[in-house]
């Protein structure tokens, strides 16, 4: 019973997943981030997006295809089915009205539950009962500021701004706080979203086998910066990544809690500027977190993106463009 | 000054300076001259015709539940349209600014809204189409409905029915104001902390939002009093809980809900007020506040807000499917059911908007379940609806196609927020524009039931019927317009595109957008064709006279008065003696009678009271926008000294005799009996027919 269950939902997975590439066949390259998952938490979004599709499209559609077929059969002056001026009640048709989603709702349920716990941003179970004892985790510190990324790599004490380089097969681990407001960290065919809040930490994790250039995003609204407040996320080999980790550690810039201090200062990030820090101090993650908690904060001042044109000037002539 | 403010304040005008009117902005400065001139004219004709003492003692002053019912709606329809205004910038803008070619123009790098305007823009779309356009627009259908369905003369307070009003009015002219001084708030029309706070926002946006919501709010909530108490205390003889009229039930449920909820909203605000006025820090990051507490206090408010607007929708389609199927509404005690579950769950569920805040699964799976389970009563609703169908006579005009076309939207939508309450799915598409199409998936079914209303009940108040030609037309614009504007943005939320997004990153995006925009030129078009059915059908209005009862197939009691309703509604009140007591009625042969004696009936009389109130509620909200203490003490205390002073003067109302009465009653029956298919009724004494009451034996009401 066990294994037919499972084959039928396998089954029944690949035929709705092939569905969507069926669809988009004609389109230039597949832009269905979601539908195209290329690591493992994405992956188990989209399989119980798809477990919900399937059982709710079901009774979707049917009860679309019965109104539709009331409509036609029930149509005054047509005749075709038979009118009951009274009727309005039926045990047998209640039944099924309170059954159907009742055992639908059940049913999802379930897979809500094994969902949550299996991409819980704070113990991804996909991840945390899959890890190879030999896959050490990279750890990465993510701050979030008005309104740029930076990606700090305690493991190798530096960090990079606007910029997350991964290597592949190996499990990443985040944890996420924000020097300013809230926002949320997203790569769409990474990981899932998971909010990003000052004084506070968050936590989420990832892997992929896939190597490759995706697209990540602040995708809760922080303020006017919010639409440039995306980074690029490359997943490389085990080799190219420490190859990449050397390169970072040999550059000049370096990030103190007083070099953050002007970094976090209210930045349009419209070029896209990644920046490498070799040095960071250590602890800076705790160290923000615990200045934003006793009411530190980079306030903006007001107006300040009525005209971005002279905005942009503004903060070109600050020489932080 | 408790708070450091950026910029400058003065004792007289506070925050208030002519840099705070954008009179070189390129898009406001036309319309405020636009609005200027418009504004002009429209007084201009009201003083060339002399209509000043016609709108101030029939409508400004007016406790007449129904007329303060079409102010409700006319006051949601200006900012629908408004709302709509904006939505339509919204998706100009995302269209034109993609990508880092896109050419951008009035100081902004792509496009042509800066960040500054475009955050503005999408906020007040969002707070004015939930609640200064679906709310009003259901309230003022409530309004005008509950009493004539239950067979009252009037809401149980019709004096704080008018004040309900003025007030929601005040909330409506506060938001536009903002346009053309200072500016409106920029992250959302939830907002959040701590981007709320005077360190993000420094400027007035988010105390304009913070006073509009909290007189929407304070209006909501005197209107939900209202109705309850109407329902409650004020049913026609024989009209028992298992008689009332669906709608009855459905908005009675929803105002349990705005009853029980809306002070949530108000007590979140009052603190955002104190962090933002006092300095405070219930929701900064810092000093010991707690920016969550924000999110979940507006949101134990938010979600059953969405209910709130849901359920009389949902009461309207359970009107309008049984009077066009011929047949009653399938399973009423389960639809009564299902309403109570959906009023009560909702409370259960805020948590699933912000399922990626970090909660952990524990607490993320509960609220997963609990929101799932709305979809139980939800789902057996759209069954219902359905067998009412079922061997039913269906006639498909444009009231009926609106409902259809609810109910259809109403599966994409419960299909979309089943995957939405799973925390799995949740987090992929959370901020995207996949939500953003689902909840205008279950916004649209509200619009859809309320157009199907206007259509419905637009006979009963004004007593003709609307142009069925252009009301179908204005349907499949309309519809069209939602198809091109929604799947495409299904499409992108899949696609993995964020909301709120005032510069598009990605160019292959562009085609998708491309489709919404004329998507939106295509909803353009049926806001014309609405346009075009009311001038059609008032002008053929002669032609389209109605009866009481307007469709011929109606089922519940306000199709039993005149149409137009008198302002007393029922010169006698009916006495009920079935669920569905017009179609009983007509089954029995007994629709056509009147009663043949009238007694004196008691009616309350017109106030200035509540419009004054309103006005100063207004001036009040401004100056704590501005913060110009003196004028908000001086209109705080002649708010405090006019309630006194109406407190202990109150209504002793008016008596209008028999004989009176009589005389109007005739009158409108000779009126109906010039309309060609309408059926002449006949007197009956006593108020009974056969073995059946018709009419309430002694009016006793004097």
């Amino acid at each position: 019973m066990e294994i037919k269950w499972r084959n039928w939902l396998k089954n029944g997975w690949r035929a709705v997943a092939l569905a969507p590439v069926l669809l988009l066949s004609g389109c230039a390259g597949n832009t269905y981030w979601i539908f195209d998952p290329k690591g493992i938490m994405a992956k188990t979004n989209l399989f119980y997006m798809i477990v919900d599709v399937v059982i709710m499209g079901a009774i979707v559609g049917l009860t679309a295809l019965l109104v539709v077929w009331f409509m036609w059969r029930y149509k005054k002056g047509k005749n075709r089915g038979k009118y009951d001026p009274h009727w309005s009640h039926s045990n047998t048709i209640e039944v099924f009205v309170w059954g159907i989603p009742i055992i639908a709702v059940g049913f999802l349920s379930y897979f809500a539950v094994k969902g949550t716990f299996e991409i819980n941003p704070y113990n991804p179970t996909v991840i945390t009962h899959h890890m190879k004892p030999n896959g050490d985790p990279v750890e990465v510190d993510v701050i979030a500021t008005d309104w740029q990324w930076l990606f700090v790599y305690p493991q190798y004490h530096m960090a990079v701004a606007n910029e997350l380089v991964l290597p592949v097969h190996t499990p990443v681990f985040f944890r996420l706080t924000s020097s300013a407001v809230t926002t949320t960290f997203f790569i769409p065919q990474l990981v899932g979203m998971i909010d990003v809040m000052p004084g506070m930490r968050t936590k989420n994790a990832l892997m992929s086998d896939h190597v490759g250039e995706y697209q990540g995003i602040a995708s809760d609204f922080a303020g006017a910066g919010t639409s440039w407040m995306t980074f690029k996320t490359k997943m490389v080999s085990a080799g190219d990544f420490s190859q990449w980790v050397q390169q970072v550690q040999k550059a000049p810039g370096s990030m103190t809690y007083a070099s953050f201090n002007r970094f976090a200062q209210p930045y349009i990030d419209v070029h896209h500027h990644v920046v490498y820090f070799s040095a960071v101090e250590p602890g800076l993650f705790d160290h923000v977190m615990a200045e934003v908690m006793r009411g530190k904060t980079w306030p903006l001042p007001p107006m300040m993106t009525e005209n971005m044109v002279e905005y942009m000037q503004k903060q070109a002539a600050e020489h932080r463009d | 000054m408790l708070v450091d403010l950026p910029g400058g304040w003065s004792p007289l005008l506070g925050r208030l300076a002519w840099s705070q009117i954008p009179y070189a902005n390129p898009i406001l400065a036309p319309l405020f001259v636009a609005v200027v001139i418009g504004a002009i004219i429209l007084l201009g004709l009201i003083t060339y015709y002399g209509k000043w003492t016609y709108l101030w003692k029939e409508w400004l002053t007016t406790v007449d539940h129904k007329k303060l019912g079409v102010m409700y709606i006319i006051i949601g329809l200006v900012m629908l349209f408004r709302g709509f205004i904006d939505g339509l910038m919204i998706r100009t803008q995302q269209v034109w600014a993609v990508g880092p070619h896109s050419t951008g123009v009035f100081g902004s790098l792509h496009g042509y809204l800066t960040p500054f305007h475009f955050g503005q823009v999408y906020s007040a779309h969002g707070l004015i189409m939930i609640l200064l356009a679906a709310t009003p627009l259901l309230v003022g259908f409530m309004n005008i409905i509950v009493p004539i369905q239950v067979g009252a003369r009037d809401m149980a307070y019709p004096y704080l029915n008018a004040l309900g009003l003025w007030i929601t009015a005040a909330a409506a002219a506060l938001i536009m104001i903002s346009l053309f001084v200072g500016d409106f708030a920029h992250n959302g029309w939830f907002e959040y902390a701590p981007i709320f706070e005077l360190q993000y926002s420094p400027g007035v946006g988010v105390d304009y939002w913070i006073w509009t919501l909290q007189l929407v709010a304070l209006g909501t909530t005197l209107g939900g009093i209202n109705i309850l108490a109407t329902v409650i205390k004020m049913r026609a003889p024989g009209m028992t809980w298992g008689k009332l009229p669906i709608f009855v039930w459905a908005s009675l449920s929803a105002n349990v809900i705005a009853l029980t909820s809306f002070p949530a909203l108000q007590v979140a605000l009052a603190l955002v007020a104190a962090d933002r006025y006092l300095g405070a820090h219930f929701f900064t990051a810092g000093m010991g506040g707690n920016l969550m507490l924000y999110t979940n206090l507006f949101w134990i408010w938010g979600h059953p807000e969405v209910y709130f607007v849901i359920l009389p929708a949902f009461g309207m389609m359970s009107e309008i499917f049984p009077t066009f199927s011929e047949k009653p509404l399938f399973g009423y005690i389960t639809m009564v059911l299902a309403s109570m579950a959906i009023a009560g769950v909702s409370w259960l569920v805020w948590l699933h908007h912000f399922f990626t805040m970090g909660a952990g699964p524990y607490v993320n799976t509960a609220f997963s379940v609990a929101t799932m389970l709305v979809g139980i009563p939800t789902g057996v609703k759209v069954f219902n609806w359905a067998f009412t169908m079922y061997r039913g006579r269906l006639t498909f005009n444009a009231a009926m196609l609106w409902a259809i076309g609810a109910l259809f939207l109403l599966l994409i939508g419960g299909m979309t927020g089943m995957m939405l309450a799973i925390p799995a799915i949740n987090y992929m598409v959370h901020n995207s524009v996949f939500v953003v199409a689902h909840f205008h998936s279950m916004l649209l079914v509200i619009v859809y039931a309320i157009f199907g209303s206007v259509l419905y009940w637009f006979p009963k108040v004004f007593g003709f019927k609307l142009d069925e030609f252009w009301a179908k037309t204005m349907f499949w614009l309309f519809s069209a317009g939602t198809a091109l504007v929604f799947v495409p943005m299904y499409m992108l939320g899949f696609m993995g595109m964020t909301r709120r997004l005032e510069y598009v990153f990605n160019t292959s995006w562009q085609s998708y957008l491309d489709v919404m925009e004329l998507g939106i030129v295509v909803y353009t078009l049926s806001v014309l064709a609405f346009f075009i059915l009311l001038y059609v059908s008032i002008r053929d209005h002669a032609k389209n006279r109605v009866g009481a009862d307007a469709w011929g197939t109606s089922r519940s009691l306000e199709w039993m008065t005149h149409s137009p309703v008198p302002f007393y509604n029922f010169a006698v009140l009916p006495h009920v003696n079935e669920r569905d007591e017009l179609a009983w009625r007509r089954q029995h042969g007994i629709d056509q009678v009147r009663p043949a004696h009238y007694d004196d009936i008691h009616m309350p009389n017109n106030t200035g009271v509540a419009i004054i109130m309103g006005g100063l509620t207004f001036v009040l909200g401004f100056a704590l926008t501005w913060r110009i203490w003196w004028l908000c003490i001086v209109s705080l205390l002649a708010i405090i000294l006019l309630m006194i002073i109406r407190s202990f003067k109150g209504d002793p109302g008016y008596i209008i005799t028999g004989a009176e009465l009589q005389r109007m009653e005739e009158e409108a029956y000779r009126r109906e009996a010039q309309i060609a298919d309408s059926h002449h009724s006949h007197p009956v004494s006593g108020g009974v027919v056969g073995n059946a009451m018709a009419y309430q034996r002694n009016d006793s009401s004097k």
